[in-house]
């Protein structure tokens, strides 16, 4: 089909069903994105244009700033000890466990392998903290501490992604320090800007992000790191400013919600091989199993160093084996970037959706620990 | 007879019907009235926070505007509502509210907000009944 208007039709036609599943079952639209992406993929029509590409790029783009946008500083101030020692090994423990087994055992060359790694090494912030709102564990030391914990593993996972396959060049040295003088600078900048800019229709505080946000991606490019990695970045050292600015927020969200992340999702869906799900379940059973254990194996001894009760143990370990966004981008952005097949893409994806389920039900259902009441009262 | 009045609030036709129950029974007993609304429907396995915070903030504005009125309807009959707003699980959030808070009464609507979701899956107001911790009124 190459009618270009038909093709966004049926892109957004499936985005439509996938938000209108959403509301009715309460499953997030991200989830059902990637399922409305494989029946198109698999049954439909749908062809990955290259306008389709730019859009899906965009949105994994926007996803990791406002992802990053999401840390909270103060949290992490507080409890950096606690969460800086879970986060950091609830990364390095699957990403070496998963890459040993995928280059050890399933015999992937070392860059397929070190995908694998990267994409079973995430945490899902998101995933995470819906479960502590219904449980009404977000407002507890165990939930603060989780919380930011996950920030860490996942900013462990971008900067893997933009460290392991960049080429270190004079680019390499340039993209850095033209990182670090935007890190350094944005925070004073950014505020003064928009105060001058003003909030006005033609969104120019949102033109302003995604310059950075490209001119940055385009860098990364250039030193054949990742465009994700200066974004999520940004959006941490942007977080405090957004964090107290509901309505920038908001506005970005719904751009990102309506016309960019929904062509990230169906794509990484429509990349899902149905064949290659049903002849690769147990590896992806096993790669699943590897990532749960390998976090268990870091973050359990810590938890205890820091006393908490073996249910709370449990509880987080849990909920730290979760996995959904970074997971996703990570897989695509190997197979966008030819290091991984799509046979190979289909099982880590596959292995990453199962993981923001599977560890969440088994967390809710029987470890979910005591808590002392909170919420609105009106 | 009763002291302490939970009832379900969602500000659908059959929660408005329970209120009005609720609110006379108080009233009668001269008892203690409380409203609880589950925010249910949290967004599973999001993406990102924003998903998840982008729907509380929509239902909050929903609860928040519902539970003054329901306040000022209760105010209007000479009894002070309490209104709690909590997210989960329907059932399990009313119960264990229940549980938590002592009442010796749960009053709901025979129909809440899900229709099509209730006759499909089987009655809120019907699981509430065999789990509370105390006597449920279902308001028809």
């Amino acid at each position: 089909m190459d009618n270009q208007w038909l093709q966004a039709a049926l892109w957004i036609g499936l985005a439509l069903v996938a938000t209108l599943l959403s509301l009715r079952i309460a499953i997030s639209i991200a989830i059902l994105e990637i399922l409305m992406g494989v029946i198109g993929g698999n049954f439909l029509p749908l062809q990955r244009t290259e306008w389709v590409n730019f859009l899906a790029g965009f949105g994994s783009i926007l996803l990791t700033f406002l992802a990053g946008a999401e840390v909270d500083p103060d949290v992490m101030k507080r409890k950096f000890k606690e969460s800086m020692a879970i986060g950091a090994l609830s990364f390095f423990g699957p990403f070496l466990g998963v890459m040993a087994y995928a280059y050890y055992v399933a015999e992937w060359p070392l860059a397929q392998a070190q995908i694998a790694g990267i994409a079973l090494s995430t945490t899902s912030v998101a995933v995470i903290y819906s479960v502590m709102i219904e449980s009404r564990q977000n407002e507890t030391e165990l939930g603060k501490i989780i919380i930011a914990a996950t920030f860490i593993t996942d900013l462990g996972t971008v900067l893997a992604l933009g460290i392991l396959f960049a080429n270190y060049n004079w680019y390499m040295a340039l993209f850095i320090a033209v990182v670090a003088v935007s890190l350094f600078v944005l925070p004073k900048f950014t505020p003064w800007f928009f105060a001058k800019a003003g909030n006005r229709i033609s969104e120019p505080e949102s033109k302003f992000i995604y310059l950075i946000l490209f001119g940055l991606g385009g860098l990364a490019l250039l030193a054949k790191s990742e465009a994700v990695l200066p974004a999520y970045l940004v959006g941490m050292v942007l977080a405090p400013f957004f964090l107290a600015n509901k309505t920038l927020s908001h506005r970005m969200r719904v751009t990102a919600f309506t016309m960019l992340t929904p062509f990230f999702f169906l794509k990484a869906g429509s990349l899902i091989k149905l064949s290659t799900l049903w002849e690769s379940a147990v590896v992806i059973g096993i790669f699943l199993l590897i990532k749960i254990a390998t976090k268990f194996i870091g973050i359990w001894p810590t938890m205890e160093v820091f006393k908490f009760t073996r249910r709370e143990n449990m509880y987080t370990t849990l909920l730290m084996s979760t996995g959904l966004t970074f997971g996703t981008i990570s897989a695509l952005f190997g197979y966008t970037n030819g290091i991984i097949n799509q046979e190979q893409y289909t099982m880590l994806v596959t292995a990453v959706i199962l993981s923001a389920i599977v560890p969440t039900v088994i967390a809710q259902r029987w470890f979910q620990p005591e808590l002392k009441e909170v919420g609105k009262d009106v | 007879m009763f002291k302490k009045i939970l009832v379900a609030y969602d500000g659908s036709k059959g929660a408005k019907a329970a209120l009005k129950t609720a609110v006379d029974i108080a009233n009668h007993y001269d008892a203690e009235l409380h409203s609880i609304s589950v925010e249910e429907k949290i967004p599973r396995y999001a993406a990102t926070i924003g998903e998840v915070e982008e729907f509380r903030r929509e239902a909050d504005r929903y609860f928040w505007a519902v539970t003054n009125d329901a306040k000022e309807m209760a105010r209007q009959q000479g009894v002070n509502l309490h209104s709690h707003i909590r997210a989960g699980h329907e059932v399990e959030t009313i119960v264990n509210f229940a549980k938590e808070g002592d009442f010796d009464l749960i009053v709901i609507g025979f129909q809440g907000h899900s229709e099509v979701f209730e006759r499909m899956w089987g009655s809120t107001s019907r699981y509430i009944t065999r789990l509370a911790p105390c006597t449920v009124v279902v308001v028809k």
